[in-house]
């Protein structure tokens, strides 16, 4: 069964007729060619298909695409967008945190997703905000690095 | 040097943190129709009946294909013994038995679930111990008619290669002995699980096929391809996209000539195949199940005298490249410790299992797990300081292997000691883990940088810049957009903004025997180092005449190149690049290399395939942890690493894989377990079961690399990027045993592991 769902992508307002089985990562990839967005398990498991609902950080592919009507949705594509997550992005960059890279944008907006609301957060809130992204090249270090360059707004030495 | 040793950002960076970077599964050209495979449902079977008509007729369908539409011939990396699709047996679950192609993937699936496959099931070969028997079924009945693709090898039955050692005077040492202990250890299988699952698209054309695929070893699948399809490997052109890792998994064919022959089958239209997660991991060629028999003789002293080990490992229904690591056994029997006369036997069985595979720190990760947890149990027994008893054997200066190997510069073994002393003092960490359910554990290894050769072509773009024309993969390491980029850029004075590296063609560059071993910065940097020194010597040729200098006053440094002493009167390498090209032609050079091996006494055992170790490196691992004694989560509380590396060429790469090859050490000694259930079925079957380590679970790692630089490597590089996964079992497990007082010895250590164990004492201690 499709159905009509309007709703915005990076600020864009969209309006797409979609099956009703359809995941938000089969619309973002397949309908609307936004392939930064990666399908990694479609079990909601790695996290490498993470994007901001409203803010929130998501895993599109168990989320029903039905579901983002009159929603906002913001994929690695839109994170440079904003400030900070420009800032995520370059401090993953410089600070080693990414290795193969499949991973990354559902980490970068994970962290810029947590930076909004809790621009200081200390090593163990990132650590936990983190725990539904599955990165299995860095073992963790240069990303945890990455986030406190950003929170200190300082260059890494 | 001002870019080698020096921290950069790798310069595939900017579109992976972007969301630009088109991965391997995101390849899609236009009219890409969609494949499936039919897989085998069960582990061990006959096929009596195949019935793909129905699904022929099904919408969008383009093609359906199995083994009676393709070429009879078997292929492998070592052994030619897989069908493309099974044809009359099914040896393990997830063998495809027939591709599908339809206008979407939908459809494709759709018709896949109309084929009627009809199995009647045999008995699985599941057990290590059994399929060595003379007991268990034979799973190839028709073996001896496989060819090996480089000489045969010791195997037969449903042993799929053995590696046996066995010199004069084992026997005697061990009746000299006061004492002998004995030990077995028990690993599961470990899935890599790259975050990209398996893909590739496959284009028939023109009687050639062109292949797109995140791949390790591009030309590793072109010949594969080649084999399959029964085609001369120069039909097949294979390009490489962006890897999502792959860690070994990623280094032999998987899909790819599935999706070649479906796309000649499909006049040609672009086929795409993607496995799904659940596919990818119960047929990805995971590390090995193995049972690891240990024995050491001890002299009255305590002084290990004798030792045997004997390791039977799984290679599951077809070998791919397990054969050839076989012999690692040899090379790690006795881990970095003198123990006297030493028997190996190392066999690798033929399972009703998936094949398994290549995954960093082959063979190594148990090897060491049995041989530091045996040194560990040594020391309890004879109530020696662990640490004290590992120095007082360790391998020396000069030191002569089992295969006569000689290690000139095992003297480093003691200076990463030292370094580890240093970060993190033995007796202190001792005093400081002394309370209940805290323990601490040292343990040592050393390890091959893989040899295989490499090839690289520069050149000097008119512009300045340069371009690396290399069949090099970076699987993510580091090792292309990091290690080479600023070995080059270094050689020929740019910055590493300046060099680009191109990804794989197996049609453009020459051969290159993959990402694996830690051998693309030390083998193709070299290779690029090679070629740079050509391009600096017609830079420099070229620019003598335009300004009037012998070649060897000509200076090349930041861009430019100027007369020694005139660093503000001289051209830009463009300038150079330029007035080349319109006089004598384009600049550019190439280089090739690869590693000798050792000199090794080839008489010392049968079967010894992987020889010696080339570019050997010297690792010290300690590990801390602490247990609760109610749920029975181990933490890793610390975890320090000294590492020979020859020469840091890129900081942030260096730690990167010492980062992440501890963590997936620290995967395999907890979390992670591919169990294999008596029907021959994985247990764990999606990333839900399958407990990979968080970022709530790391420490960070404490990291003193040693640089002993070798003088073939570029800029004196040994290998890096596998072997900080060698010692993470040996170490935790050591640590988690030291805390509970029980010992443990099977992986992975998960929180059932440690209650049983501790309930196991406490009723001992009633009792």
């Amino acid at each position: 069964m499709s159905s009509g769902i309007s709703f915005a992508v990076n600020g864009r307002g969209v309006t797409a007729q979609i099956d009703g089985a359809a995941t938000l990562l089969d619309v973002i990839r397949n309908d609307l060619g936004l392939t930064g967005t990666k399908e990694g398990c479609t079990e909601g498991e790695c996290g490498a298909c993470t994007v901001l609902i409203d803010g929130k950080p998501v895993h599109s592919c168990i989320y029903p695409a039905v579901s983002v009507d009159g929603h906002s949705v913001v994929t690695i594509e839109g994170i440079s967008d904003g400030e900070t997550g420009r800032a995520v992005q370059e401090a993953f960059w410089d600070a080693g945190g990414i290795q193969c890279g499949f991973c990354t944008p559902g980490f970068i907006v994970t962290v810029a997703a947590l930076l909004e609301n809790n621009p200081a957060p200390s090593e163990d809130e990132v650590r936990i905000a983190l725990a539904g992204n599955i990165c299995r090249c860095t073992g963790y270090s240069q990303i945890l690095d990455a986030v406190e360059v950003v929170v200190s707004g300082k260059e890494r030495a | 040097m001002t870019i080698v040793g020096e921290r950069f950002r790798r310069t595939d960076g900017e579109p992976k943190a972007r969301g630009e970077a088109i991965f391997g599964v995101d390849y899609l050209p236009q009219g890409t129709i969609h494949a499936v495979l039919l897989r085998s449902p069960v582990p061990s079977g006959r096929i009596v009946g195949l019935d793909v008509s129905a699904a022929k007729a099904m919408p969008g369908v383009r093609a359906v294909i199995s083994a009676a539409d393709v070429p009879d011939t078997r292929a492998g990396w070592v052994l030619r013994e897989q069908p493309l699709f099974a044809r009359d047996r099914v040896r393990y679950e997830g063998e495809p038995v027939a591709g599908i192609a339809a206008d979407t993937l939908e459809q494709a699936r759709e018709a896949r679930d109309t084929i009627r496959l009809e199995i009647e099931e045999t008995p699985a070969v599941v057990d290590l111990d059994y399929a060595l028997s003379e007991d268990s079924p034979v799973l190839h009945p028709e073996w001896e008619s496989y060819v090996p693709t480089l000489g045969e090898y010791p195997r037969g039955r449903n042993v799929a290669a053995e590696c046996i050692s066995d010199p004069e005077g084992v026997e005697e040492a061990f009746e000299a002995a006061e004492r002998i202990i004995e030990d077995e250890y028990r690993v599961q299988r470990q899935y890599q699980a790259y975050i990209e699952p398996k893909g590739a698209v496959a284009i028939y054309q023109g009687g050639r096929y062109e292949v797109h695929t995140a791949h390790q070893f591009p030309f590793n699948v072109r010949d594969r391809i080649a084999q399959y399809l029964d085609i001369r490997p120069s039909q097949v052109r294979v390009i490489g996209h962006t890897i999502g890792g792959g860690f070994g998994a990623k280094l032999d064919a998987s899909i790819e000539p599935h999706a070649c022959a479906l796309s000649r089958a499909a006049g040609g239209l672009p086929v795409k195949i993607v496995n799904t997660r659940t596919e990818d991991m119960i047929t990805c060629p995971s590390r090995e199940d193995a049972i690891t028999r240990i024995r050491t003789g001890l002299d009255k002293d305590g002084n290990m005298i004798a030792r045997e080990l004997v390791v039977i490992a799984g290679n599951g229904a077809y070998s791919g490249e397990m054969p050839w690591l076989a012999s690692i056994a040899l090379h790690c029997a006795r881990g970095v410790y003198r123990a006297g006369p030493t028997r190996v036997k190392s066999f690798l069985v033929y399972t009703n299992t998936a094949p398994t595979g290549a995954f960093r720190g082959v063979n190594g990760v148990y090897l060491y797990h049995a041989v530091e947890r045996h040194m560990d149990h040594i020391a309890s027994v004879l109530g020696r300081d662990r640490r004290e008893y590992r120095l007082q054997h360790l391998f020396e200066p000069g030191e002569v292997l089992l295969n006569d190997q000689v290690l000139d510069d095992a003297g480093i073994l003691g200076e990463a000691f030292d370094a580890v002393e240093e970060a993190a003092p033995w007796e202190e960490r001792l005093a400081a883990t002394a309370g209940p359910m805290k323990g601490v554990a040292i343990g040592a290894a050393w390890w091959v940088t893989n040899p295989m050769p490499g090839t690289a072509t520069v050149k000097l773009n008119e512009d300045g810049t340069i371009g690396v024309i290399t069949a090099a993969t970076d699987n993510g390491s580091g090792a292309v957009n990091l290690g080479i980029t600023q070995i080059v850029a270094e050689k020929l004075g740019v910055q590493p903004e300046d060099v680009y590296v191109t990804m794989p063609d197996t049609d453009a560059a020459g051969f290159d025997a993959g990402s694996q071993g830690s051998r693309t910065t030390r083998i193709v940097g070299k290779a690029a180092s090679i070629a740079s020194d050509e391009v600096i010597g017609k830079i420099k040729q070229t620019a003598s005449e335009l300004l009037e200098a012998a070649p060897s006053d000509i200076v090349i440094a930041d861009g430019k190149v100027f007369v020694a002493g005139s660093p503000d009167s001289g051209l830009t390498l463009g300038d150079v690049a330029m007035a080349a090209t319109w006089s004598v032609g384009p600049i550019q050079g190439t280089g090739s290399f690869l590693t000798p091996f050792p000199d090794f006494n080839p008489g010392c055992a049968t079967g010894l395939m992987f020889p010696s170790f080339p570019t050997p490196t010297y690792h010290v691992h300690l590990a801390e942890v602490e247990v609760d004694p109610v749920t029975g989560a181990v933490k890793v509380t610390r975890y320090v690493v000294a590492q020979e590396v020859g020469k840091v060429i890129s900081p942030n790469g260096v730690y990167g894989q010492v980062s992440g090859g501890v963590t997936q050490g620290i995967g395999y000694a907890l979390y992670e377990s591919l169990r294999i259930g008596e029907d021959g079925r994985y247990q764990e079957r999606n990333l839900e079961n399958y407990r990979l380590p968080l970022a709530v679970d790391i420490p960070r790692v404490e990291f003193s690399p040693l640089e002993h630089p070798d003088p073939d490597g570029p800029f004196g590089a040994k290998g890096v990027g596998e072997n900080s996964v060698l010692l993470g079992a040996a170490v935790i497990a050591n640590a988690v045993v030291d805390a509970i007082g029980v010992p443990i010895d099977r992986l992975p250590i998960t929180p059932e592991v440690v209650l049983k164990a501790i309930a196991a004492k406490h009723s001992a201690a009633v009792a």
